[in-house]
């Protein structure tokens, strides 16, 4: 056989890592703008399409798919040409995949601010575009399959089995969350709905972490760490243990994000007793990241790429340890819903992702660029406002966390909650919002001089666009090789069937029995459908991006009841299409706000918050006084919800209208009645039908099957 | 903390099965590691280093 001559494309690496930068840096601005509108209301703007509901899933999905994404595509390109020998399957369908993607990443941010949102937290965007998502990602995999088998290396390294779990678990998890029905262009309901919603968002949104933040990020370790220690990494061995552990106990893992809430207990503890047990695999990768650099430590001290390494990996021990004690009851009574969760992401992005980019990125733009680069010394900088940027990021939140997770649970001897009101345990925290932002800014600052640092490189040098290479071509197999993991590295298609099967497995024991077993999620007869100007209004809510701060999730415990009311039982959800539960409270809860205030209270709130609540940092929505309400988009909406199960009587669809009305006139003339002069067509009319409505059919009549 | 995962009414044996699984599929894994060769395991983690062209030989000598 003859020795084959060929060329790795560089060219669809260098632009991916060109817009890592520039999406990096992009997705970080929104953040600092997200992170100093919670503490200056001003830097909203008063517009809504800059309005913090609306900025805070640019930033996230900015950073996960448009920073992180692009960053792991370019990771992939690299090292997966070189461990297989091979080029990429297809110039052209690289290239579809990169345009692809990035048309995605600049619809999504259109959309999203115009506030095109179906509100599952990181897949907020609406149908077109997860249709979209999922061609694109289809391109990649028949891209990365393709160059498996012309590949020129028999067996598979592990970094490819943490790329192909990555492509398998992801495209599950994206379609099973975006399964929805279309209303019209823009807008769509869930087929989930209430308690079974969150099941599966809460199932996504966690498993993304682990397959879109972590898996990859894994595979990237063990390709580019060995690189830049000219070592191999510690153990081959423990990276298999590793891989099949990882992959499937994570899945599991999802409900520790719905601790305490109406799900029901046995799936809580199912997620907490999986969650304790991803200590070990988390931490066998961190560990065998670690000791690849025994006895190259020397290199650390003078390579800043290599202290990038060890701080993302420090980060992602601390953040995958911090995740299971979060996830522990008794902890997360206190922790969730606080500023923790946000600062245990943080260290995760920040640290473990960003770092990890940034360690890649010193290193692979010089090479395909054939020179070296441009300055160590601004690398080095980078490195120490990065380290500050996430303690400065981090120990405010922690702090803040606990002194709020505190305040809200206080109190007096005589029996009364030391704080009642919500807004004093906010403004208590708002110095550490500010030294968060400076956290947030000294990042920034550290990412925009490395993009000046690499341009300044990628000047110097020049592209080697087609990097030549030469490699024998792969005989058949004749012998039956006798290691069973060893026959099972080298085909890939039975590779990727059984990581599917592993992720399958926890997914199907965690949900089924919620849809499937009905005495899961026990009904209430007193509960009934939205009326036609509630959804209306449920659909402004969506909007504007409102669970990104409130929640509707009352948890029983004494010191949220004797705040909320009574707390939030399963059967109360049935007709949430989609689920409204929200993850952090930045405001109080609002699941029992339903008849608590006059329609006018709610009318003054909007208009300006400070006028009812003095201090608030919540912004004003002026806009809903003032912009018409859609009522023509009302009878499609209930049709869809009636084929999704909702029970509305057969034809209601054609009365809603005019049901609409009825009721928005009612709620003018009591605004009238106090003073305020609007009419019937305005959103805010739509908005204060639904808060009024919020958790009072229990009221009506509790009587729980 | 024990009493979160016995005490369910009935409803531990989701519990009690999937950590049994678990364990099944955790055995397998150990099994096939225990049955693989070192010479094999050296020879893959040396795969990212071998080396692939002339500039990325001249590079790792800098570093």
């Amino acid at each position: 056989m003859q020795i084959e001559k060929f060329s790795y494309d560089n060219k669809i690496v260098r632009n991916f890592g060109i817009a890592t930068l520039v999406w990096g840096i992009t997705g970080m601005t929104v953040g600092l703008l997200a992170a100093i509108q919670l503490f200056w209301p001003f830097m909203n703007f008063e517009t809504q399409y800059t309005t913090f509901g609306r900025i805070r899933p640019i930033h996230t999905n900015g950073v996960i798919f448009a920073f992180v994404g692009n960053a792991i595509f370019m990771s992939v390109y690299y090292s997966m040409q070189r461990l297989l020998k091979a080029r990429m399957y297809s110039d052209f369908l690289s290239k579809v995949h990169f345009w692809g993607w990035q048309s995605i990443i600049v619809a999504s941010i259109i959309t999203l601010a115009m506030g095109f949102t179906s509100s599952h937290e990181y897949a907020e965007m609406e149908w077109p575009i997860d249709i979209a998502v999922v061609v694109v990602w289809v391109i990649f995999g028949i891209n990365m399959f393709g160059t498996i088998i012309k590949r020129r290396e028999r067996h598979m390294y592990v970094a490819i089995w943490f790329y192909i779990a990555t492509f398998v678990t992801v495209a599950v998890l994206y379609i099973v969350n975006s399964v929805q029905l279309p209303v019209s262009g823009w807008k769509s309901y869930y087929i989930y709905a209430g308690v079974q919603d969150a099941l599966v968002q809460w199932w996504y949104g966690h498993n993304a972490v682990a397959f879109f933040l972590t898996t990859p990020f894994l595979g990237m370790m063990y390709y580019f760490l060995p690189k830049m220690a000219n070592r191999p990494i510690y153990s081959y061995k423990l990276s298999i243990l590793h891989f099949w552990s990882l992959i499937f106990i994570y899945i599991w893992a999802g409900p520790h994000h719905l601790l305490y809430t109406a799900l029901p207990e046995w799936v809580q503890n199912l997620g907490v007793v999986f969650s304790i047990m991803l200590i070990a695999p988390s931490w066998g990768g961190m560990i065998n990241g670690l000791l690849t650099l025994r006895g190259a430590w020397d290199k650390v001290r003078s390579e800043p790429m290599l202290k990038f390494m060890v701080v993302a990996l420090t980060c992602y021990g601390m953040a995958t340890f911090e995740g299971p004690m979060l996830s522990l009851k008794q902890v997360n009574a206190i922790a969730h819903f606080t500023d923790w969760i946000v600062a245990h992401v943080h260290v995760g992005a920040l640290g473990w992702n960003g770092f990890m980019v940034f360690g890649i990125l010193y290193w692979l733009i010089p090479r395909i660029y054939n020179t070296t680069l441009y300055s160590k010394k601004l690398s080095s900088i980078h490195f120490w406002l990065g380290t500050l940027g996430i303690l400065f990021y981090a120990i405010p939140l922690y702090w803040a966390a606990v002194v709020q997770g505190l305040m809200w649970k206080e109190f007096t001897p005589e029996g009364t909650l030391k704080y009642g009101n919500f807004l004093t345990t906010v403004l208590q925290i708002l110095p550490m919002y500010m030294m968060r932002a400076v956290g947030g800014a000294l990042y920034l600052s550290g990412v925009i001089m490395m993009a000046f640092n690499l341009v300044k490189t990628m000047k110097q040098g020049q592209l080697v666009a087609n990097e030549y290479a030469e490699a024998m071509p792969l005989e058949p197999t004749i012998v039956k090789e006798k290691g069973v993991h060893r026959r099972l590295e080298r085909k890939p298609v039975l590779f990727m069937v059984l990581a599917l099967i592993a992720i399958l497995i926890g997914g199907m024991v965690e949900m089924m029995p919620t849809f499937m077993i009905s005495s899961n999620v026990p009904t209430i007869a007193s509960v009934k459908p939205y009326t036609p100007l509630e959804i209306q209004g449920r659909d402004i809510y969506i909007r504007e991006g409102c669970m990104g701060c409130h929640t509707q999730m009352i948890r029983p415990f004494r010191s949220e009841t004797a705040r909320y009311g009574e707390y939030s039982k399963a059967g109360e959800y049935v007709y949430d299409y989609t689920y409204l539960w929200g993850s952090k409270r930045t405001g109080p809860d609002l699941h029992r706000i339903g008849q608590k205030y006059p329609n006018k209270w709610h009318y003054d709130h909007m208009l300006d918050p400070t006028i009812t609540s003095p201090g608030s940092i919540m912004p004003a929505y002026p806009w809903l006084l003032t912009q018409d309400l859609d009522y023509a988009s009302t009878p499609g909406k209930i049709r869809a919800l009636t084929i999704l199960g909702v029970p509305y009587t057969t034809d209601y669809a054609d009365k809603s209208i005019e049901d609409a009305r009825r009721q928005a006139e009612l709620i003018v003339k009591d605004l009238e009645a106090n003073q305020v002069k609007t009419d019937s067509d305005k959103e805010i009319i739509a908005l204060i039908a639904y808060l009024q409505r919020l958790g009072t059919d229990i009221k009506v009549n509790a009587d729980t099957k | 903390m024990f009493k979160q995962i016995t005490n369910l009414n009935g409803d531990e044996r989701y519990l009690i099965f999937s950590l049994l699984m678990f364990l099944a599929f955790f055995i397998i894994v150990a099994i096939m590691l225990f049955r693989m060769k070192k010479d094999y395991a050296e020879q893959m983690s040396q795969m990212p280093l071998e080396e692939d062209s002339e500039i990325n030989k001249i590079d790792t000598e800098n570093l």
